[in-house]
């Protein structure tokens, strides 16, 4: 057993994860940087260690920093959480070198998948289907990308080989498009990953994000957890996920969860991941990436399975054995996230400031993971997600019904927020069929071009 | 650039609590510095037609500096100590274990009263195996050693206070 925990992240997710060492009965020790001095996670925890400035790469991604606070406060695990070093295998060999158990998977299993054409490579030998696309390592040439699109047709999806969260990656319509992007594209990627790697994919126009959790143990039985439908995102970036999906069959459900199981399987992975597909409407699913992380929205997972994901991977961390086998998952119900940003839900661009008075929903199968407070200063420095609010019920329409009762009563006064959008999507038609792809959301897009002038802030999870 | 946008950028600064601001693209740079509600303005124009676009598609390079040590930020154990004008706090650059010695058996590097040249060792914090040197930052006295020996120390936290001469 774990006796203290060094939680290296901040937010909702590292309340989360100090709630669950709790349980367990690890203690806790936070990390922050100046501008948290004042956040929940820094009150709740046992411990609390101020390591570095307001920037993330000096404070939240600064490895020596972490490293140096876990061992001078005698932690013996870390917990990532997602986001910030979630998904660095440099982090995860450091933590294991300096004698403390990363609570995550090998630092071989996040490298492998982290290289984006690599893990579409294996999963095509494993006979998991892949979305045509840039064979071997990637690209990094414009003429190979003009190549690789002419061959696969437009449209296409350029993305960063070492990416995530939307960041380098762009839609070209055509060649005049590919030209044009494929530059800007890489940019990013060279200043968000350090790396000019590319690969080009099949851009499906009508087709929903759907990914299956993956629950593996370091003796290698894997299970999955079912899935969650993100199709409601904006420029890549998620917004609400449910489960299950409303489209799914039970017969397609098993097809899919079979073969994200043996994703995990084929490479030897242990401890949570996502495995993510794109589903067009024809039936047919494309693995996209693999997420080897705990992902922000784990929770509708946990609400209709019943089991604690974050526990979960601190005791799979641990080396115990899965406690369930593939038969004994059952699902009960369906449950919704709403992604609550701090930001105008008018033109999408972020709101920080002091939240004057916080007053969270309640109520049978309403949960909101948060951590604001009234007084609580948003900072500019980080992600807008201030809160999750997870609904649970019977089925997908008391969970809507549940879900604008509880946004109606959701008070978050002082700073702005996307509540109003959430409403707005609830109320829409073709949201309430379950009738969506990974484009309903440009039907919300502003009419001003202000928005366009922000780059995507969120992290991708 | 024109005034009604600098006013623009000073808002922008003051809503987001920005302290320091520098916006640079092909036609010049601008740094905007605001301290307790004065602001300054420094700025070179390549052209004296210039002036600034704010759009994210133009390749706008932006520094974001934020004060440290102000009541909002700073560690947590910071912030309560007073200093006279000829006096400087020394705050741990890091995380980890401070000793006032080389080795557990050598004499510490200062005592409360002992008088330093700039850039001499104070103290040590211990990273990850690392022993890091804190130098002075000025020639003065050492008036107060406020860390305890072997005590872990966070990002900011005051060491030491120095006399200034």
């Amino acid at each position: 057993m774990f006796k203290k925990m060094l939680i290296a992240n901040r937010g909702t997710i590292a309340i989360r994860i100090i709630r669950a060492c709790r349980e367990l009965g690890i203690s806790t020790v936070a990390v922050y940087s100046t501008a948290d001095k004042n956040a929940l996670h820094v009150r709740m925890a046992d411990e609390s260690v101020c390591i570095g400035p307001p920037a993330a790469e000096d404070s939240y991604m600064n490895i020596p920093a972490i490293l140096s606070a876990a061992t001078t406060f005698g932690a013996d695990a870390v917990h990532p959480g997602y986001g910030f070093l979630s998904e660095n295998g440099d982090f995860a060999e450091a933590c294991q070198r300096s004698g403390l158990n990363f609570v995550g998977p090998r630092a071989r299993h996040i490298r492998l998948m982290g290289d984006k054409p690599r893990a579409r490579r294996i999963m095509k030998r494993a006979g998991v289907p892949v979305l045509p696309g840039s064979e071997g390592t990637g690209v990094t040439e414009l003429r190979e990308a003009q190549a690789d699109a002419k061959r696969l047709g437009y449209p296409v999806l350029i993305k960063a080989a070492a990416g995530g969260g939307g960041k380098g990656m762009r839609v070209a319509r055509d060649a005049a498009e590919l030209t044009r992007l494929f530059p800007q594209a890489q940019g990013e990627s060279e200043l968000s990953f350090n790396s000019r790697k590319m690969y080009l994919e099949k851009y499906l126009k009508h087709a929903r994000h759907v990914e299956f959790q993956i629950l593996a143990d370091l003796h290698r039985n894997a299970i999955h957890l079912g899935e969650r439908d993100c199709s409601i995102q904006r420029r890549h970036q998620k917004l609400i996920e449910e489960s299950p999906c409303p489209t799914l069959t039970a017969r397609l459900r098993e097809k899919m969860g079979k073969a994200a199981v043996r994703a995990a399987e084929v490479v030897g992975y242990s401890n949570v991941g996502t495995v993510e597909f794109l589903l067009a409407g024809s039936g047919v699913f494309y693995f996209i990436e693999m997420n080897t992380r705990i992902q922000v929205e784990h929770g509708v997972t946990e609400m209709v399975t019943g089991v604690d994901l974050v526990k979960e991977s601190i005791r799979m961390a641990m080396g115990e054995r899965l406690g369930l086998k593939q038969r004994q998952v059952k699902f009960d119900g369906a449950s919704m996230e709403f992604r609550i940003y701090a930001e105008d839900p008018e033109r999408h661009i972020p709101s920080p400031g002091v939240v004057t008075n916080h007053h969270p929903p309640g109520g049978l199968g309403v949960r909101v993971e948060t951590a604001l407070y009234d007084g609580y200063r948003v900072p500019v420095q980080y992600d807008p997600l201030i809160a999750k609010l997870i609904v649970h019920a019977e089925t997908r329409v008391e969970v809507i019904a549940r879900a604008k009762a509880a946004l109606r009563e959701y008070v978050i006064d002082g700073i702005k927020t996307n509540i109003p959008l959430h409403l707005k999507i609830l109320h829409d038609p073709d949201f309430n069929r379950g009738e969506f792809s990974t484009d309903f959301l440009t039907r919300y897009e502003p009419a001003q071009p202000d928005a366009a002038h922000h780059a995507p802030v969120s992290k991708a999870s | 650039m024109e005034v009604r946008e600098l006013k623009t950028l000073l808002v922008l600064m003051r809503d987001y609590g920005l302290v320091e601001l520098e916006i640079e693209d092909k036609k010049g740079k601008v740094r905007l510095v605001r301290a307790g509600g004065r602001a300054s303005v420094d700025a070179t124009e390549a052209g004296s037609q210039a002036h600034l676009a704010v759009r994210a598609a133009s390749p706008i390079k932006m520094a974001m500096r934020h004060v440290e040590a102000t009541e909002e930020e700073g560690s947590k154990a910071a912030g309560r100590i007073e200093l006279a004008p000829n006096q400087k706090l020394i705050e741990s650059p890091m995380v980890g274990t401070f000793y006032r010695a080389g080795s557990p058996d050598a004499a510490p590097f200062v005592e409360e009263g002992s008088s330093v040249r700039k850039g001499q060792p104070l103290c040590i914090i211990e990273a990850m195996k690392m022993m890091n040197e804190i130098e002075s930052p000025a020639a003065g006295r050492v008036i107060r050693i406020i860390a305890e020996n072997g005590n872990p120390i966070e990002y900011g936290q005051p060491l030491m206070i120095i006399e200034v001469t």
